[in-house]
This record gives C-alpha cells, structure tokens and sequence, in this order.
C-alpha cells in the first residue's frame, strides 16, 4: 500500500541499490534519485570508509535498510549480538522500515551465506513468525520479509509458497517485501501461475516492492541480478500495482553494474506502471 | 540440506555422486527434495551446492588475492577449499571469512609447501589490511591530557585498526606490485553467482630477509596503507598495546639497539610526533594516580 504501517507511513516512490561503483558518481553529481535501498551488512561495521559513505549519502537522500542475514526461518532464534549491531545502523539511518528474507541460512553456527528455502510447513510458520517478531521488537522498526527465488521444492512442505508467506506475515503482523521478479524466477523453475501468487499476496501488507533481471539457462532461471528487468517480471510488476496501488519500488541490480544512469534509467520504467497522483485544482 | 550445500564440489565443479555413508547422493537428496519435469532431485540439490562455494570462493579469493598470486590458482583453490570445509564460516558476514585462516596455514603446512613461510607473511598481512579498513576508531589523545603525566604512569592506547606485524619477507612491496599489475577485481553483491572465480597468470615470489621486516598496516582518510618500521619503533609500539607504562615501553624499545641513546631519543621524539600526526594514539585505558 502507499502508506501503511508496514512502511511506517511513508510515500516513497522509485528506488535504486546504493552499490560501490556508483559512490563517486553520487557524491560528485549528486543525482536526483526518490531513495536508495542499502545492503545493511556492508555497513555494519564499527568505522571506515563505507560508513564515511554512508554518511554522505545521508545528508542527502532517503534510505531504507535492507538485509541478507537475518534468516528469519533459521530454527535457532536471532543472534543478539548481531541484532545490536543492526539497531546501530538502524539509528544511524533512520531507515522507516527494514526488509530481509522469507529463508534460512545457517545452522549450528555454521553459515552458508545463501538464501535457502524453506518447508512450507505449519511448524516453519510458527518458528518464523516468532523470530520476525522478537527482531521487530528488538529492533523497534517495521518489518518486511520478502520472498525469495528458489530452485528445489520440499517433499514436506504442507501448503504452498504464498500460503506459507501468508500465515507467516499474519502471525507476525509484518510487511511484506514483494519481489516480483522472484516470483517469476520460482514460477518458472517451480511451474506455478505467477499471477495466481500476485493475487494471493494480503494487498495491504505489501510494504514495498522489487524488480530485478535474472538469467535463462536451459533447465532453469537463476536470479543474478545483472540484466535489465524484463518484460514478463514488468508485466507480473503492473499486476502488483493494480492490487497492491502505488508502493515503494526498487530496482536490484548486483552483478555486471552498468553506470548509474544506466541502472536509473532501467528503475524509472517502473514509473509507467504506477498510477499517476491526482493533481489538485 | 545445509550438510549436502556446503560438501566440497568435485573437480568439475558440480555436487559429489557419493554421500558421506557411501551411498548414492541422489538417493538422500530424493528423500528431502521434489524432482520437476526438467531437473531430479540430485541436480535441484547441486544448484545450492555450486552457490555456495562459488560465493565463499570468490570471495575468500577477493580477500587474498595476495595469497593467490603467491601459490598460483591450482594450490591456492586446494588451500581454499581445504579451509572452507574446516573452518567454514562462523559469522553473518563474509568480512570475517579469513580470520582463522593463518592459524589454518601454520596447522597445515602441506597446502602451502614450498611457499609457507611467505604464504603465512601474506595471510597476516592480508587479514590485517582487512581490520585496518573497518576496524574502530577511537578518539585520537589530546597532548594536554598527558602533558602532566610522568613516563612511569602513563599509558598510551593504540587504534584499534593498526596493526603491527614482524615479517621475514616484502609482502608490501609484494602487494604493491599486484596492485600495479591491476588484479583488483570488483566484488559482486548478487545472491546468485553465474560462474566461477576468475584466473591469473604468473605467481609472486620473494626470498626471506636475513633481518625482520616490520610494518603497520593503518587507516588514514579511508584507504589502508603499509607503513615500514624501524625495530626499535616497533617493539615500543607494541609494548604500549600490550599496556606497559611508556617509560617501560622505551626501555623495552631500546633493548638490544646499535643506536647512542641520543640518537634513539631524537627518533623516539620523531616517531611519536608522526604517530599524533596520523592518530594512532589513543587515550590511555587507565592512568595511574598521582
């Protein structure tokens, strides 16, 4: 939704990634951009030039944090040590809300640094929920998970992908950080209709949204982040917004990075789809 | 799954036939993961298999390109993967991937051989280029603090960033010749990686020195920097980290010197104006009573 408490009330409009080869360009030019979505672990660090960056980039523009390792669907609870690290970033951003993903990624204390997928089991969904939950309060900030791309389905798994993230977002009371092009990347490697995830998702949960490209190989898509958005994941995007109205977008882009304007350029497409504000008399 | 994802891949990078019991892989990856019309279990299983030491590979590879450039890309893989599957990654962030790696090295020799005493020198001075970066930084100490304070109380910190290290072999200069060979290669962001790391021609070589180098591996206006050390400042920099009063520290630094002491007085009285001047010098953690 446009604003709802899931993204703390705000209107943010077209996004793109704050990514190292575009710093200088930023800084210098100081380009018109509505706001940029961080990777929060690579300013979770105690001093140093990408908190110099950031910094600098805080003067100026809105951020929003994002993360990769929170693995909410992780059987053990949040690290608390991790988590005071992110609520000092939290507070040195004032980002209004905070996404990770709906997966896991560690177990035992040993990392795999990847965004795993989940059984969609009832009892994942209560694990998950709670953990959503006690980060939240932790860390005092809306919470959005998004969904991830996955390339292996579980014979476990009691309901379906949008049904698990269904249950698992109502039993947190979070946000959601829709991401279209991971939708279109499982619906292709999984064979389901992506339209029918789009129109399953709680519309007024959907705190933001993403678009990215991905790459086709012969058996499956693997989402890579290093192509422009194309026209299918554009197309599942329109439908997000006819349910969904006009919602913070983003624009991934994390491999093979083109100029800044390049990547700007492609995150402004996004606008076509949106609904155009009334204009007052 | 987490067990199967992070088995070391096979020589043509693809997901291990065998499981650990010596059974068939695709039966145990049947048991937990659904086939589709286009891939079986086995081969839905090998994708995260493949990501997962394609992403901690190029990055460990990112991290000691040093390393790499010392051993050449076949042993530097084999010592990768090695490591990887010992030590593996105990932190949320890949920053802190290579930080058991030179204890990982002294334990296994054979994975460094011929190359280990220079393997060990790049690794330290690696990891430490990787704490001068980000590591923390305290307020620099402000000379009218301890103007008043007599040498045999005072103590001085260091920032946490500095680090000092004893090495028998260039590894600056080392560094500084891979740097101007242009090998610093951009880290990706993607959660998917498409391909494997990339290769480098040539190997670094340098003989060790009769006589110990010593350098500071420091921050300063955001880029890391090595900085070589006479053996005298050294030893008083590292006798003030482990927190020894500065008069102790001095005695300590002029052990064992050819310098007069005038002359060692007139370097020390440098030495310190240089390490104010770059910040390396913190609040004392304690100071004694008067």
């Amino acid at each position: 939704m446009p604003a709802s408490r899931f993204n703390a009330f705000t209107d943010y409009g077209i996004g793109i990634g704050l990514r190292i080869p575009h710093y200088q360009h930023i800084l210098e030019k100081k380009p018109v951009v509505d706001w940029f979505e961080i990777i929060s672990e690579n300013y979770m660090v105690d001093a140093g030039r990408p908190l110099h960056v950031l910094d600098q980039i805080l003067e100026q523009y809105r951020v929003v944090q994002h993360g990769v390792s929170l693995y909410f669907g992780n059987a053990d609870r949040p690290n608390r040590d991790h988590l005071r690290k992110l609520k000092r970033l939290v507070k040195r951003t004032g980002t209004p809300w905070l996404s990770d993903h709906l997966c896991w990624g560690s177990v035992d204390g040993r990392y795999t640094h990847d965004l795993l997928p989940m059984p969609y089991t009832w009892e994942a969904v209560e694990t998950t929920a709670a953990n959503i939950r006690e980060v939240r309060d932790f860390l005092e900030v809306p919470l959005a998970v998004e969904n991830v791309s996955s390339y292996a389905e579980f014979h476990m798994s009691e309901m379906s992908e949008w049904e698990f993230l269904n249950e698992v977002v109502e039993r947190a009371d979070c946000g959601i950080l829709l991401d279209v092009n991971n939708i279109y990347v499982s619906s292709k490697n999984h064979g389901f209709d992506p339209q029918m995830y789009i129109d399953a998702v709680p519309a007024d949960r959907v705190a933001q949204i993403h678009v990215a490209g991905h790459s086709k190989f012969e058996k499956y898509i693997l989402d890579t982040h290093d192509h422009p958005v194309l026209d299918p994941v554009w197309e599942l995007y329109a439908r997000a917004i006819a349910r969904v109205g006009r919602t913070a977008t983003l624009l991934e882009w994390d491999d093979r990075i083109p100029s800044f304007d390049d990547v700007h350029c492609e995150a402004l497409k996004a606008s076509h789809f949106l609904p155009h504000e009334a204009v007052a008399a | 799954m987490a067990h199967a994802v992070m088995r070391p891949l096979t020589r043509d990078d693809g997901m291990q036939r065998e499981w650990t019991d010596g059974s068939a892989t695709t039966e145990v990856a049947e048991q937990f993961i659904k086939p589709n019309d286009r891939l079986d279990s086995f081969q839905r299983l090998e994708i995260y298999n493949q990501q997962y030491w394609w992403r901690l590979l190029g990055n460990f590879a990112e991290d000691f390109r040093g390393l790499r450039a010392v051993l050449g890309d076949a042993q530097f893989d084999t010592l990768a993967v090695a490591y990887l599957e010992h030590c593996g990654s105990t932190s949320w962030t890949l920053r802190n991937l290579g930080s058991r790696l030179e204890r990982f090295v002294r334990e296994c020799p054979e994975l460094t051989a011929p190359h280990t005493s220079l393997a060990i020198d790049m690794v330290r001075v690696e990891w430490a280029r990787t704490i001068a970066f980000d590591e923390a930084e305290k307020p620099a100490l402000p000379p009218e603090e301890i103007r008043d304070i007599p040498p045999q109380l005072l103590r001085l910190g260091l920032q946490p960033y500095l680090v000092l290290l004893e090495l028998r072999h260039p590894v600056d200069k080392l560094l500084g010749k891979l740097k101007r060979q242009g090998e610093i290669e951009t880290a990706s962001l993607s959660n998917a990686v498409s391909s494997a790391r990339p290769r480098r021609r040539g190997r670094l070589a340098a003989r060790p020195r009769t006589k110990p180098i010593y350098i500071a591996v420091h921050r300063q206006n955001f880029a890391v920097y090595y900085k070589r050390l006479e053996a005298e400042a050294y030893r008083l920099l590292y006798a003030l980290r482990t927190g020894v009063s500065l008069e102790h520290a001095c005695v300590v630094a002029c052990d064992g010197s050819i310098d007069s002491p005038e002359l060692i007085a007139c370097k020390m009285q440098s030495w310190f104006a240089e390490w104010m001047s770059f910040r390396w010098l913190t609040k004392p953690a304690r100071v004694e009573p008067r």
